[in-house]
């Protein structure tokens, strides 16, 4: 029994051990066997997977906008910049989870960065969104005002980044090459988009580890940052100086001859080619690139129509970006006959002391009417000019003389001469994109029995060419014979300062001898000495240029004038003449034939590029000017501060300047003076010495003295109280007239404000040339 | 041969009860076998040393993965980084002195009151859904002073406690002989978890229906109950669900998915989701990526924390997806936090202490004085494993979500006690084993009885 007991014991007891075991095996063993395995399979297998995973919803990247690069000019002024701003965004996730006031923060953001409180209320309702722009770019006294509101109440949600803001500190100045960006600061329009990639830098990142609110991990910090490289610097060839007197006379002269179709003008470094200014109007202020000029709005503001007006914005917005002295072509008159001119001399055809006659008229082969009679080509005068020399042609822009040199040269000649001048290719300017001319075709132009288009293009006329083209052309007459590529950008450095790359001037080839050359800016200053180019004369310089006026090849002007052609009036100024530094081509897009003043390069252009070289020359290019002993009685004088002085003191003062007085009171000291100091003034002018008294303070109507001579015009000034001085021709000429003055008659002045009247020669009236 | 021989004294010894036959009788047999696999280590008096220290090193691992888990959670919910730590921190203690004190009680007392415990747990369990506290709609609390009481509990969790002692002391009662019948092996234990299971389900709380029916069936495994038995529940169990499913299977076929799919044309996604909530929960094992905002959301971003681990581990208390990514971070997807901040090296080492915990539980059930004790702790050690491996599961992935925390490591103090009392019954069961004799007295037991 006992034994038995016992077995039965042991066997049962070994089923319990056996069962216990199998629990042992199976929840002790196996079960932590593929816990093991599987753990292996998601730790280490894939790890790589899970880990990007994970990484992929932890971390959070902000982008580090790279500074856009600045530009600056020749001398280092910036013509365009950018300066840091700062966007607002507010997290409507974070605004409700953290259960924030939306009121209190539309209500302060309104208040602070003026956007619409309704637009931040419901931006802020976007609750699955974590990024709602309030305001882009704002600047930084918003900035300071939404960080203390934010730190104020103790905000969430409300948050700043960093952007930066595209400025352009001289307003409209070289609005066109420089161009524009767009809200994202890319670059849309001008060098900006040119340059877009040097300028733009490589933008950086911010890596930060939040946790899955998007909020800031607690007790840890994770940010990684990668810098942003900063865009390149760049610097142009543009001097911000001569850019700006450009651009002040460029208004001046739209404003005085009501140029309807706005104006070019390309100043450029004779010997390099680099571009020292270029303006077109109408133009525009960068920083408000879609915004109109006040002219243009008024052209705008009798359109009624709301979609015919928008579209015609739309064509101004297109029109004011527009870099014309690129982009538009147009016939260059008689300016091309710098080129003719040039060609004749280097084939030897003529020199400067040939003769030739002019009787008005000339026989072009093929020129022929129906009926096979010839059409003559006919000179700008009239009368003929008779016999000349090659010069006095020159001088007198004649155009029979002109014809005849591109006859005698032959069509194949004066072709080649074309294309060595560049005018039929690009000048390929890095800039922007330009416009190409439009030649007759070599088929049609190397007719044996038919020279009219030569004929017609020795004249400058038939043919279409850009500004940019033409002044290139003519830089290679006087230069030395050189043909250069013009440009814009001197130079591109990094962030440090570094070099990126340079532009060194370059030779496209030698068009012409340097005698030809020489000969060519003989005959140039002879035409601003004494020919059609009298009044862009400049005391104290030597200046040479040539004239020109051409009808407008697409006759897009709005003018009443009705019968009267459209046309272009341009000037060629180079100076000084003797050695080139800086040649100005100004083209005036269809002046009104109502100012009185002939429409022609002469009469209009001509003083315009005088009166731009006389601030440029001394101001910006430091060449003083050399004056003779009759060029001192047109120098006007800067008026000394003569106030509070004794009067005997004042009065002798004066009398070394070479001006004349008058005193008004019983006092023995100047009490005030008229003109005031600084001002400029003619020799000779009568000064108004106040002693014991008092300037009047009254205002006054500047008199119209359109024609009148200087002493007629100084007279009728100082009988209104007012002061004069001049520009353009000697005074002492006798066929020296006003053309514009400086204020429009009519207009309220104070009493003893100084008026510049331009005198130019009256007989210069030439039709095409 | 056994088995007839066994089956035999089922007849023999019908009424003689096991208890009284194998109390105070040391298990030499199995100790004898056992040491075949386990090294038997000479014992010094008192609790089991090693299930001791694991037990304790575990509960401290825990502890301090509970802070690195819980801070940021815990700061951003309550302002207080440590609101969660000190509170586990507090049970922690309270209840490693509640597990003293209960290893201090002998199992003679246990064993009398282990049927009561679980009338008493079943009342609990009808109670829970008469005042009980419903969280997230469900209702699985208990608390003491109401809803807004800070200490509740789990009925839930007294019953798996119960079940444990109360089949342990019913198997033991009617000895191997009589658990071979239908009647005593299988009637008893399904009918009391019969009763168990559907007051949890009424809760609903499926993860402890689940550790239910895996614990009776385990206690029933040890006490005896046929093989036939488990394999005809499996049978059946697999033939209610086809019967469950049929009808959706069969509107499926009807839809034309079947036909779709032999149409090579676009065929409607077979889902799980058109069987409840459930279903979504294996639709989102299947495929995390489906729904990764919706029903994958959680297994998504827990295995992108055990992912990320990697070998070595992102360092202690450097979680990133505890940072509100990964929900219920430091409970039940605690270990997922382990993982990702310990690495794969840290992950194996806890798994190994639970498995070790675990062997020896089952060497100290074969070691037990006597049958009750055994099933008492085979009981005890099958639980935890259970809970350890479908925590672990769940977190890789591996199952669908059951919502089983993690022994010893999850928040949640009362839960922690019972875990530590359990943790105190097997010490209680260790305490009580003879101390070996020297290897001479061993043979003299043998062979001289």
């Amino acid at each position: 029994m006992e034994a038995k007991k016992k077995k039965m014991k042991s066997v049962s007891k070994r089923g319990v051990l056996f069962r216990t075991m199998f629990l042992l095996a199976v929840c002790g063993i196996a079960a932590f066997v593929v816990l093991a395995m599987r753990l292996y399979e998601v730790q280490i297998v894939n790890h790589n997977y899970f880990h990007a995973r994970a990484l992929r919803n932890q971390l959070r990247h902000s982008t580090l906008s790279a500074s856009r690069g600045t530009v600056f000019d020749a001398n280092g002024t910036i013509l365009a910049m950018s300066a840091a701003v700062e966007n607002v965004f507010i997290s409507p996730l974070e605004i409700l989870l953290e259960n924030q006031d939306v009121q209190l923060i539309a209500d302060g953001l309104s208040a602070i960065l003026g956007v619409d409180r309704e637009m931040i209320i419901e931006r802020a309702s976007r609750t699955s969104s974590q990024y709602q722009i309030i305001k882009l770019k704002a600047n930084d006294e918003q900035a300071r005002q939404v960080r203390e509101f934010i730190s104020e109440h103790r905000l969430r949600g409300v948050h700043l980044e960093p952007n930066s803001r595209r400025y352009f500190p001289h307003d409209s100045l070289a609005g066109q090459i420089l161009g524009f960006v767009g809200t994202e600061n890319i670059g849309l329009d001008g060098l900006e988009l040119r340059y877009n990639h040097y300028l733009t830098g490589v933008s950086g990142r911010k890596v930060r580890m939040t946790s899955a609110r998007g909020t800031a991990l607690s007790f840890r910090e994770f940010e990684d940052t990668f810098y942003a490289q900063d865009g390149y610097n760049i610097t142009l060839t543009i001097d911000a100086s001569i850019q700006y007197f450009v651009e002040k006379h460029l208004a001046a002269a739209i404003d005085q001859y009501r140029v309807l179709n706005g104006a070019i003008c390309i100043a450029m470094n004779a010997r390099t080619g680099a571009i020292l200014a270029m303006a077109s109007y109408p133009n525009f202020d960068p920083n408000n690139f879609l915004e109109l000029s006040e002219r243009e709005l008024e052209r705008l503001s009798s359109i009624e129509d709301e979609e015919e007006f928008s579209a015609a914005f739309r064509d101004a917005q297109f029109r004011q970006w527009r870099n014309r002295a690129l982009t538009d072509t147009y016939e260059p008159g008689s300016v091309f006959k710098i080129i003719t001119h040039a060609m004749a001399l280097e084939e030897n055809i003529a020199t400067l002391d040939t003769t030739f006659t002019c009787n008005a008229r000339i026989d072009v082969l093929g020129r022929v009417d129906r009926d096979n009679n010839p059409i003559p080509m006919r000179c700008w005068l009239r009368t003929g000019h008779g016999t000349l020399t090659l010069d006095e042609a020159m001088q007198r822009s004649c155009n029979v003389v002109c014809v005849e040199l591109a006859v005698r040269l032959g069509a194949r000649t004066f072709y080649e001469y074309i294309e060595a001048f560049g005018l039929m290719d690009r000048t390929g300017l890095d800039n922007a994109s330009e416009a190409r001319s439009i030649w007759w075709e070599e088929s049609l132009f190397f007719n044996r029995h038919n020279h009219s288009q030569l004929a017609a293009a020795s004249i400058g006329q038939t043919f279409t060419i850009t500004p940019i083209q033409m002044i290139t052309a003519v830089a290679a007459a006087v230069n030395g014979g050189y043909l250069m590529q013009p440009f814009l950008v001197q130079e591109i450095s990094d962030s440090s300062g570094n070099i990126v790359r340079v532009n060194e001037p370059t030779v496209v080839r030698q068009v012409v001898s340097a005698g030809t050359s020489a000969a060519m800016r003989t005959m140039l200053e002879n035409v601003v000495e004494s020919g059609t180019g009298r009044n862009a004369q400049v005391k104290g310089y030597r200046i040479g240029g040539k004239t020109g006026t051409s009808e407008n090849v697409v006759q897009i002007a709005l003018s009443g004038d009705g019968a009267q052609k459209d046309l272009t009036a341009s000037f060629v100024g180079v100076a000084p003449a003797d050695n080139p530094e800086i040649v100005i081509l100004l083209l005036l897009d269809t002046p009104s034939h109502s100012t009185g003043l002939s429409v022609t390069g002469g009469a209009m252009a001509a003083p315009v590029v005088g009166k731009m070289l006389a601030d440029i020359l001394p101001l910006a290019l430091g060449i003083m000017p050399q004056y003779s002993e009759e060029d001192l009685q047109d120098i006007n004088v800067y008026m000394p501060r003569i106030t509070d002085r004794y009067i005997n003191n004042a009065v002798g003062i004066l009398m070394n300047l070479g001006l004349e007085h008058r005193v008004i009171g019983e006092g023995d000291t100047v009490t005030a003076q008229l003109p005031a100091a600084n001002a400029q003034v003619a020799p000779g002018t009568m000064v108004v010495l106040y002693a014991g008294e008092e300037a009047p303070e009254e205002y006054v109507t500047v008199p119209n003295m359109f024609g009148m001579t200087f002493e007629g015009a100084r007279r009728s000034l100082e009988n209104n109280g007012l002061f004069i001085r001049t520009t353009g021709v000697p005074k002492s000429d006798r066929r020296a007239e006003v053309s514009v003055q400086s204020i429009p008659a009519g207009r309220e002045v104070r009493y003893g404000t100084v008026i510049e009247v331009t005198l130019i020669d009256k007989e210069i009236i030439e039709i095409r040339h | 041969m056994d088995r007839q021989n066994s089956d035999k004294s089922v007849d023999e010894f019908e009424d003689v009860h096991a208890d009284v036959e194998l109390d105070g009788m040391p298990n030499w047999e199995a100790r004898k076998l056992s040491s075949v696999f386990i090294e038997d280590v000479q014992r010094g008096p008192g609790v089991d040393k090693p299930f001791l220290i694991i037990t304790l090193v575990l509960l401290l691992i825990g502890l301090i993965m509970v802070l690195s888990a819980s801070f940021v959670s815990a700061n951003y919910m309550t302002g207080e980084p440590l609101r969660f730590f000190l509170r586990q921190a507090v049970f922690a203690v309270s209840g490693v002195a509640l597990m003293f004190v209960v290893s201090r009680i002998g199992i003679k007392t246990i064993k009398r009151w282990s049927t009561q415990l679980l009338f008493v747990s079943i009342v609990l369990l009808g109670l829970v859904l008469i005042i009980g506290i419903r969280i997230n709609g469900a209702t699985r609390w208990l608390g003491i002073g109401g809803e807004n009481s800070t200490f509740r509990f789990q009925p839930s969790e007294i019953a798996k406690l119960a079940v444990i002692l109360a089949f342990a002391q019913i198997a033991n009662k009617y000895g191997r002989n009589r658990m071979k019948t239908f009647r005593h092996g299988v009637m008893p234990f399904a009918g009391l978890t019969a009763i168990i299971v559907v007051l949890l389900w009424l809760q609903p709380h499926v993860s402890a229906v689940i550790i239910i029916v895996a614990t009776s069936a385990i206690m029933m495994f040890a006490g005896g109950t046929r093989i036939r038995y488990f394999l005809a529940a499996i049978i059946g169990v697999a033939v209610l669900a086809g019967a469950i499913m049929f009808p959706s299977i069969v509107n499926y076929v009807r839809e034309g998915g079947l036909q779709a799919v032999t149409e090579q044309a676009e065929s409607p996604q077979f889902n799980f989701s058109r069987f409840g909530h459930w279903g979504r929960r294996i639709d989102a094992w299947l495929d995390p990526d489906a729904d990764p905002l919706g029903g994958g959301f959680q297994i998504r971003q827990s295995l992108n924390a055990v992912g990320s681990g990697g070998f070595l581990g992102q360092g202690l208390g450097q979680s990133r997806q505890k940072h509100r990514y990964l929900p219920e971070e430091h409970n039940d997807y605690i270990f997922a936090i382990i993982s990702e901040e310990l690495g794969f090296v840290g992950a194996m080492l806890i798994l190994s202490l639970f498995a070790l915990l675990v062997i020896r539980g089952y060497w100290l059930a074969m070691h037990a004085k006597d049958g009750y004790s055994a099933l008492v702790v085979i009981g005890i050690t099958s639980l935890l494993a259970i809970q350890v491996f479908f925590n672990v599961a769940v977190v890789t992935n591996l199952i669908p979500a059951t919502g089983i925390s993690l022994p010893l490591f999850s928040y949640g103090g009362t839960a922690l006690w019972i875990q530590l009392v359990q943790m105190g019954i097997v010490l209680a069961v260790s305490r009580e084993i003879p101390l070996i004799k020297q290897e001479d007295d061993y043979e003299g037991q043998e062979l001289s009885p």
